[in-house]
């Protein structure tokens, strides 16, 4: 309890800490500070149809979270969950093409099975690189990234292109009764939403009830010793990654089903990063999870809004959490450095 | 430089390495420190080069007290400790080596260097880059910055580790050298009896944090070895454990070929009964370590037979060996044996999954109370103390084993703690168990063990009853000084 309360702590004079930063940035742009914030927030909750925007952001990033929280478990640094993101969509998109005529539930359910299996594959190739190739997961994550990138950009431009225009704006929308339906005027699929919440649950469950969460915590903690218990640590390495790149796909898949009804080269949103920016932060607490989760959701939506309304330009919402993140890491080091100074030396 | 220790005691956590070391150290001397590891010696010397601070006592330097050094302040005073690994900046030159940290025009760094080198009989390319020396000659560079630096006294950390013969009798020359020089003191420290008696005037022994011996020359290696391991009482379960069992063989070694990470362990072949317990002697790092961990199928087997009630293991994975009763015990409990932050009940399900029926084989409360740990299921590896931690990775042990193999089982116990884990692993044995076991405590060996292997220079040397040797005989042949296989 006390840990928790102190990691509680941590991320409040962490967000502290990141807004200071932010409002320096801000006045260096000659934006007020407070106004802006303001236009975020307002940008995020101001409307029923935001809010809907809001919680269609927060659904990807609960589940790359949720399968991060099992690849930290096992000490992975499963950086490769951006290019499983996007070969889910890849796979989901896959799927439907062969049906521009449509089709009804099964298909659907199909595209997102298909989903959850491209993510989990480009996810054990990465654990695969690790285990048998002695390839550090965060190099081999990095490099399919950009391999999925290019696979994406080949099959737009390529393969898959729409009839006589290949453009940017992706492949060739699918049929809208392919389309996930959407809560009467916001745009958010209750049929993610649920998804997200299961899966959330579910990986709770998994890490924290089952003999094979405490085998994923045993091999994050001590490979040598995991070894000796007769774990398989290369075994529960490359499944904690099937799940985690699974869960990821699952996200790619809605993004094709829910949210853009094709295939586009920034499928993936940089959710992937955003996901790992949440775990991070959460210190892999999976409480703080889902309310981190809908705080980025709230910054990214929100900051849509930033160009119309102040000519700044909407990355700020990545410089704001990426602030938060190193907040968290300084805080965390300063606490060790003054709290626990024999440490360490 | 006079060096006086007063009453010196460090502590790591749990781990008493320094507990309470007088000694007095002259200018002129050369000086072995000797014991086996974890006996405290390098906690000693990084007091004296200011790495780390003592928790209680004095340090005096010619009669000064020099508290809280740091390695710079302890250089500035006179204090140069020569590294195990040479700490050096491979991408630059030689001479470039020489000169940081000081500021002197390159003309005059070459004239010093080769001053310096001929004055010791070294000979070092000043031009050639650091990374394309061997590692002798780089201790060869940084022993000589040490000395232009002016250090009065210099402590030699296991310095022939991985050097040439050649370059060994160059070091040995430059140390008997140095310390005729006046106001020098020279601290070596080892635990190859063969340099210590070779090199030294005075032999300092340390065993379990504490000085049990000085011993000037003439130095015998034989009575070193005695001191190192020491005699203290392992009376209480001895006798009993004596009757050795005569069934057929539970394993049988056929010239077993192993091959390690820093060398090979050849031609094994030995058979050892059900409920027989063999005690592992020689110098730490000799093959003890290895022998255990190839049993264990951790090692990979390049030649012979390893057969285990029958079947074949040699070859076979680790989890082949597990299956066929096979089970291992490594003396880094928290490195290698445990996971830190998971709980003492979550040790227990990872280590002994429920069966088909669902009923779990042993209760964290069962494990708690049969092993007296004194915890609670909740608490985590990391907070047990050693014994405990030792405890509770023996209330790991499945019940159903053939042949258990136990790294060092009672380092940093204290006697009562030992004679409970031997009691325990004694029973094991009564069930028809085979034990084999490494300890640098040559009077637990005795105690404990119906046969003794002893290793010496990485080679197994002798296979004896423990009955028909004596602990004498068993010290001349960790020394080297005679074969019986």
């Amino acid at each position: 309890m006390a840990s928790s309360t102190r990691s509680l702590g941590r991320i409040i004079a962490a967000i502290l800490l990141s807004f200071l930063v932010t409002a320096a940035v801000l006045l260096l742009a000659d934006a007020p500070p407070l106004r802006t914030l303001g236009i975020l927030l307002q940008g995020g909750l101001g409307a029923p149809a935001k809010i809907g925007q809001t919680f269609a952001v927060w659904v990807p990033l609960l589940l790359g979270s949720s399968g991060l929280l099992l690849t930290f478990a096992a000490g992975l640094w499963n950086i490769g969950i951006e290019g499983q993101i996007i070969l889910g969509a890849v796979f989901a998109t896959g799927f439907l093409r062969p049906f521009p005529e449509g089709g009804g539930v099964v298909l659907v359910a199909g595209a997102l099975a298909a989903g959850i299996l491209g993510g989990a594959l480009w996810a054990v190739t990465a654990g695969g690189l690790r285990t048998w190739g002695r390839v550090h997961e965060i190099f081999g994550g990095l490099g399919l990234n950009f391999v999925a990138l290019g696979l994406t950009l080949w099959l737009i431009f390529g393969p898959w292109r729409r009839p006589g225009v290949a453009s940017m704006s992706g492949t060739e929308p699918l049929h809208p009764s392919l389309w996930l339906r959407e809560l009467a005027g916001l745009s958010l699929s209750p049929m993610s939403l649920t998804v997200g919440l299961l899966a959330f649950g579910a990986a709770v469950l998994l890490l924290r009830r089952t003999r094979w969460g405490l085998t994923l915590r045993a091999v994050g903690q001590n490979p040598e010793a995991a070894l000796l218990f007769g774990l398989r640590p290369n075994r529960r390495i490359l499944e904690a990654m099937a799940v985690c790149g699974g869960l990821a796909g699952l996200a790619g898949a809605l993004q094709v089903v829910g949210v853009y009804h094709r295939l586009l080269p920034a499928i993936s949103s940089n959710y992937g990063y955003t996901a790992l920016l949440v775990t991070m932060l959460a210190s892999c607490r999976a409480r703080f999870i889902p309310p981190i989760c809908l705080f980025f959701a709230l910054l990214n939506v929100g900051s849509i809004q930033l160009p119309l309304q102040l000519q700044l330009d909407s990355s700020l919402s990545g410089v704001i959490q990426g602030a938060l993140v190193l907040a968290v890491f300084l805080v965390q080091g300063l606490e060790e450095r003054f709290l626990f100074p024999g440490r360490g030396r | 430089m006079l060096i006086e220790f007063q009453d010196i005691h460090k502590r790591y956590g749990a781990v008493q390495a320094n507990a309470g070391i007088d000694l007095r150290l002259e200018p002129g001397r050369i000086y072995g420190l000797l014991g086996e590891n974890g006996a405290g010696k390098s906690t000693l010397m990084r007091i004296l080069a200011g790495h780390t601070r003592p928790t209680r006592g004095r340090l005096l330097l010619n009669g000064k007290v020099a508290d809280g050094l740091t390695p710079a302040a302890a250089l500035g005073l006179g204090v140069g400790m020569l590294a195990q690994d040479p700490l050096d900046f491979p991408a630059l030159k030689v001479w470039e080596n020489f000169v940081l940290g000081k500021r002197r025009r390159r003309s005059e760094t070459l004239k010093r260097l080769q001053d310096l080198s001929h004055r010791f009989h070294l000979r070092l390319p000043p031009e050639e880059k650091v990374a394309e020396l061997t590692v002798g000659e780089r201790q060869q560079l940084e022993l000589l910055r040490l000395l232009d630096l002016g250090v009065k006294v210099l402590i030699l950390d296991e310095p022939t580790t991985g050097i040439s013969v050649t370059q060994k009798e160059a070091l040995f020359g430059t140390m008997r050298r140095l310390a005729a020089e006046p106001d020098k003191t020279i601290v070596f420290v080892s635990h190859k009896l063969s340099e210590v008696e070779e090199l030294c005037q005075e032999v300092i022994v340390l065993r379990r944090g504490r000085l049990v011996a000085r011993v000037a020359q003439p130095i015998r290696a034989k009575d070193l070895i005695a001191l190192m391991f020491g005699a203290e009482p392992h009376a209480a379960l001895g006798t009993e454990a004596r009757t050795q069992p005569l069934e057929p063989p539970l394993l049988t070694l056929d010239r077993l070929h192993l091959l390690g990470e820093k060398f090979a362990l050849e031609d094994l072949s030995l058979e050892v009964r059900p409920g027989e317990i063999l005690g592992l002697a020689g110098l730490e790092g000799n093959g003890q370590e290895l022998l255990l961990r190839g049993l264990a199928g951790l090692i990979r087997v390049v030649g012979g037979r390893l057969v285990l009630d029958g079947s074949e293991l040699q070859g076979r994975p680790y989890l082949a060996f597990r299956r066929a009763g096979v089970h291992f015990v490594p003396a880094a409990r928290l490195e290698e044996g445990l996971f830190p932050e998971l709980s003492l009940a979550d040790h227990v399900h990872l280590a002994l999954p429920r069966n088909g029926r669902g009923t779990a084989p042993l209760s964290p409360e069962d494990a708690i109370s049969r092993f007296s740990i004194q915890a609670q299921p909740s608490t985590p590896a990391r907070a047990l103390s050693g014994g405990n931690q030792q405890r509770l990775l023996l209330s790991l042990i499945p019940a159903r084993l053939r042949l258990l193999l136990l790294e060092h089982p009672t380092r940093g116990l204290d006697l009562e703690a030992t004679r409970q884990v031997w009691q325990h692993l004694v029973e094991r044995c009564r069930q028809g168990t085979a034990i084999l076991f490494s300890a640098s405590d040559l009077d637990e060996i005795f105690a404990y063990s119906h046969r003794l292997l002893v290793f010496y220079n990485r080679r197994l040397v002798a296979n004896l009853s423990t009955r028909a040797t004596s602990l004498e005989a068993v010290g001349r042949l960790m020394a080297g000084q005679e074969r019986t296989v």
